[in-house]
């Protein structure tokens, strides 16, 4: 029953113990997990202070020009490697980092890595 | 170990307290945790029969949705994993007290959570969630579609209203590949994931840039053979993905209760 964190010399992702961040957090805690009927659960108050930054795609003309516009500042010289390493095992060095998500991030195995940032245009 | 009764905590019962509920274990396994609930209150297990509700007092029935206390909730259901097997509940769950808890909970739905505990013994949850990166997608974009590669070309100098029409077709283009390349890649990840699994429940809700929102529901001896697969394919992906790994968690994605009959 021992839930020791999984540790390799390759250790590439390291598994977060717990959600820390308020999103993970919501989604575990607010939208899973038992539900009893409800004449017993009394209510929660205050779920509308939390904002949650996860981004939902609307297609929509706005979209699209984000969309168009983030292409046209794609510097291509820079990101060549990793355009070409799809599906396959990296190895380039042109680790671009995602302009959008940004805080969403904090989460995820990159601490471990050294993050190169692609130039910007 | 110390199981408490439902009064537990030393609270006048006549006060307005109440009880909040994190989860359900067996009671051989249930522990207190001091100072870790709602509020800084200590979690004590309530038995009944072989099974206890985790629970804390709470000084109204109304419990707002604080941050802090969402962390704790998930904490508290955390360490009882520790453990042994822990059935978690939506945060915001009161009683009254200890024994509307046992008699409108526990008791009548003691066979229905006897069950649920044995399905979900020696198992548990990893959240797993993989991102596009922005730039290493949208170049890859770029380089497969001709058409694409040509609008661009032709928009890039100009964004004015000359190019409007050209940079709306080109971002919905763009828009297209995209989720041509989640839903492939989402059906990849999951074909090298779920083979490791008991279960999967794939998250639907379409997230800018998520390529696999899901919770797998795995045996605890192959949690070492999960970690494995994933650092796989985080390694694999690393120009393109970003990956966030959780858990291991109660069982928070795969719990339901039947619709009660009356």
């Amino acid at each position: 029953m021992a839930i020791a964190t999984h540790g390799t010399a390759s250790n590439y992702l390291q598994r977060a113990p717990s959600p820390s961040g308020l999103a993970d957090v919501v989604e575990l805690i607010l939208d899973k997990g038992l539900v009893i009927d409800a004449y017993v659960r009394i209510a929660v108050i205050g779920i509308e202070l939390i904002t949650i930054d996860a981004r939902i795609v609307i297609a929509s003309v706005d979209t699209y020009l984000r969309f168009a516009e983030a292409v046209n500042r794609l510097d291509l010289t820079q990101t060549e490697a990793a355009g070409l390493a799809e599906l396959r095992d990296g190895g380039g060095d042109g680790k671009a980092k995602g302009m959008v998500e940004g805080a969403k991030d904090a989460l995820s195995g990159e601490g471990d890595r050294k993050k190169e940032r692609a130039k910007r245009g | 170990m110390a199981l408490q009764s439902p009064t537990a905590g030393g609270t006048d019962a006549s006060a307005a307290t109440a009880l909040y509920l994190y989860g359900v274990t067996w009671a051989d396994v249930a522990r207190p945790q001091p100072g870790a609930g709602v509020h800084g209150e200590s979690v004590e297990a309530v038995p009944y029969r072989e099974l206890a509700g985790l629970t804390s007092a709470v000084e109204s029935t109304k419990v707002p949705a604080k941050r802090r206390d969402l962390l704790r909730h998930a904490e508290v259901l955390g360490t009882a994993l520790v453990h042994g097997t822990v059935l978690p509940l939506r945060f915001g769950v009161v009683f009254e007290n200890g024994t509307t808890l046992v008699e409108d909970f526990l008791l009548p739905r003691y066979a229905e959570l006897t069950q649920l505990l044995r399905k979900f013994e020696g198992r548990v949850e990893l959240s797993v969630k993989a991102f596009f990166r922005e730039e290493a997608i949208l170049a890859e974009v770029v380089r497969a579609n001709p058409r694409i590669t040509r609008l661009r070309e032709a928009t890039r100098a100009a964004s004015d209203a000359s190019t409007y029409p050209l940079r709306v077709e080109l971002g919905e283009r763009v828009a297209a590949e995209l989720q041509e390349r989640t839903l492939r890649d989402r059906q990849a990840l999951l074909d090298r994931l779920s083979r490791l699994a008991v279960d999967v429940q794939v998250d639907q809700q379409p997230i800018e840039h998520q390529v696999l929102g899901a919770s797998f529901l795995v045996e605890r001896e192959r949690v070492a053979l999960f970690d494995d697969a994933m650092n796989e394919l985080a390694q694999e992906q690393a120009e393109r993905m970003h990956f966030k790994y959780l858990g291991p968690l109660a069982p928070h994605s795969f719990v339901g209760l039947t619709a009660e009959a009356r």
